[in-house]
């Protein structure tokens, strides 16, 4: 067996996941209590979306359903950041502490090292959420069920969640260079809020920010654009899934590059 | 025999801000410039043979801890060069990571939540260890520790010495060349030190493991370390065998005798007869400082016993404690 390969690395991942669960599971009181959190946070922010639509019956075009498309869309691309990146919400703690530099002393990446170590299991009720979300309005709205838009549909969706990893990534990898990086980290995940309405709301200048700079415009617009909007796809729509790819790779470039030039305190 | 660590000319500087003082100070280092360079390890060469353990001493901030991560890869040397089992440690970190153990005093390195044996099984994939190897190596812990009420455990809920003594064994399980203890007897009681320093001694032996060990802790040095290197404000100022250090302060030992009437008086009386030794005087004691290159001790004694009645005495060697604690105040002159 050598040191690098996908197999080599999804053994070792299936191994930690395995366990890590096991050990969760044995703390029941903390798992029923954090996925019954976990399912109140989405319902509110479900009824306040609704309450909103009661008022509006059309935002700039888009429909009740259509929103509600985006909305489940963008809970189920926002499912692999929560559940597999989570420990980038530790990432500054290890480091203020030096603690990370435990991470440095195996002979495997770091990066994958360092997220393996927690699953987020609360992020697969989000999922199913999105998913019932997603399979109502696909109804509601009509659209045709055929192996060719699920094919589209999950290709848009992984490439939304890379985007929300990188953005992520990015935010949390900050902290190797700023010592009160929380305040990033909690900037971009309320951001990410805003993945949930389409982009044409916001003032142009919002707009550039939202597609270029902190790219949120991918995690649900841009993409489902191809599947809600198919005779006027732009041109960023098809691009999404490169995009999705490219910031995914800086953000783990930007990630590494700290992590490497990072020594850690004395002891 | 080869070196399995070639360190030589090494020196590691950091760049540290020069802060001021006051919140109008901190406010100006938001946009100061003004970095003062720091010289943590200055110009430090030493070989270590494999199967050696290493004792590396030196006051807090001696730059021990930085010599470390450089020969574990984390940090890149200024200057020098650093082989480590043929490796440079920070351009190939991962293949120098196959080579070596690490474990640092009170930082874990296993998965908190699981218990032992998970995190030896996470491992033994990780460093692709072969079955039969893997096998082998739990066969020999369970002679040496009692490891079976430690496997099924998760690591959250171990005491300090359960938590480290299973950090070591992880820290060994890959059989690694190299193998680097950052003072791993810290906060434990009498017992646990010797069960540890027992486990170490033994895998050293067994395995013909290469250890370097980081301790403020004489015991550690004096159970399990030949040579000791001594660093402080970066330079190395001793290299060398255990035994060596003691000969050379060796050649003082302390004489302590007990006399009739007033101690003060009496060493005052007992200097001026030996002119050559120091003499000072507590409640209980008169010590006299004795350099056995000059004179004998024995000597000392028959003339103190002609003008005076000893009814008690002792002799003192010098402890390595007191040896470490003399050349980190005065350096070897």
């Amino acid at each position: 067996m050598t040191h690098n390969g996908l197999r080599f690395y999804l053994r070792i991942y299936r191994k930690i996941l395995a366990q890590d669960l096991k050990s969760k599971m044995s703390y029941r009181a903390d798992f029923i209590i954090s996925t019954v959190g976990m399912i109140c946070t989405n319902i509110a922010g479900f009824i306040s979306f609704w309450i909103l639509f009661r008022n509006f019956p059309s935002i700039n075009g888009w429909n009740y359903y259509e929103i509600l498309f985006l909305y489940g869309f963008s809970l189920i691309s926002l499912t692999p950041v929560q559940c597999l990146f989570d420990n980038n919400w530790s990432l500054r703690m290890y480091v203020y502490s030096g603690d990370f530099i435990k991470y440095c002393f195996r002979p495997i990446n770091l990066f994958f090292y360092y997220q393996s170590e927690v699953f987020d299991i609360k992020g697969l009720g989000q999922l199913a959420f999105g998913i019932g979300t997603l399979a109502y309005a696909w109804a509601k709205i009509g659209l045709a069920f055929t192996p060719l838009m699920l094919l589209k549909t999950v290709i848009f969706l992984i490439t939304a969640s890379l985007v929300m990893i990188a953005l992520q990534n990015a935010a949390a990898a900050s902290c190797f260079w700023i010592q009160n990086s929380f305040y990033i980290l909690d900037l971009v995940t309320r951001f990410k809020d805003y993945a949930k309405y389409p982009i044409t709301i916001f003032s142009p200048v919002f707009k550039f920010i939202f597609t270029f700079i902190m790219p949120i415009a991918f995690i649900a617009y841009y993409p489902s654009l191809v599947i809600l909007r198919p005779d006027a796809v732009p041109l960023l729509s098809w691009l999404s899934p490169l995009v999705g790819c490219l910031f995914f790779w800086l953000s783990y470039k930007l990630w590494m590059f700290g992590a490497l030039r990072y020594s850690g305190t004395g002891s | 025999m080869s070196a399995i660590i070639e360190i030589k000319n090494v020196t590691k500087e950091f760049k540290v801000l020069n802060r001021r003082e006051g919140l109008k100070g901190s406010l100006m280092d938001l946009f100061s410039r003004d970095y003062k360079t720091v010289r943590a390890v200055d110009n430090i060469s030493m070989n270590v043979e494999q199967g050696e353990i290493v004792g590396y001493l030196g006051p807090n901030g001696a730059g021990k801890s930085t010599t470390i991560k450089m020969m574990t890869g984390v940090l890149k040397p200024t200057s020098g060069e650093i082989l480590v089992s043929g490796n440079v440690p920070y351009q190939n970190r991962t293949q120098n990571a196959q080579q070596i153990g690490v474990v640092f005093g009170q930082r874990t390195q296993l998965w908190w939540a699981l218990p032992l044996i998970e995190s030896f099984r996470i491992l033994k994939d990780i460093y692709c260890i072969s079955d039969a190897d893997y096998d082998g190596m739990l066969e020999l812990y369970q002679s040496l520790v009692d490891i079976e009420p430690l496997l099924h455990k998760p690591v959250r809920q171990m005491s300090l010495g359960q938590r480290t003594l299973s950090d070591i064994l992880a820290a060994f399980l890959h059989n690694p060349k190299i193998v680097f203890l950052d003072e791993p007897t810290i906060g434990l009681d009498v017992s646990m030190k010797a069960k540890i320093r027992t486990l170490i001694h033994a895998l050293n032996q067994q395995k013909k493991t290469t250890v370097i060990l980081t301790t403020h802790d004489m015991g550690d040095v004096d159970a399990l370390c030949r040579r000791i290197v001594i660093i402080d404000k970066g330079k190395m100022l001793y290299d060398n065998d255990t035994e060596h250090l003691k000969r050379f302060f060796g050649a003082y030992r302390t004489l302590k005798i007990r006399v009739g009437g007033n101690l003060k008086e009496q060493a005052a009386e007992i200097e001026k007869r030996l002119p050559d030794c120091a003499v000072s005087a507590d409640d209980e004691w008169i010590s006299v400082l004795v350099n056995e290159e000059k004179r004998k001790v024995m000597d000392v004694l028959t003339q103190l016993q002609k003008d005076f009645r000893i009814r008690d005495m002792q002799l003192e060697e010098i402890a390595t404690e007191d040896v470490i604690k003399k050349i980190y105040e005065e350096g070897v002159e």
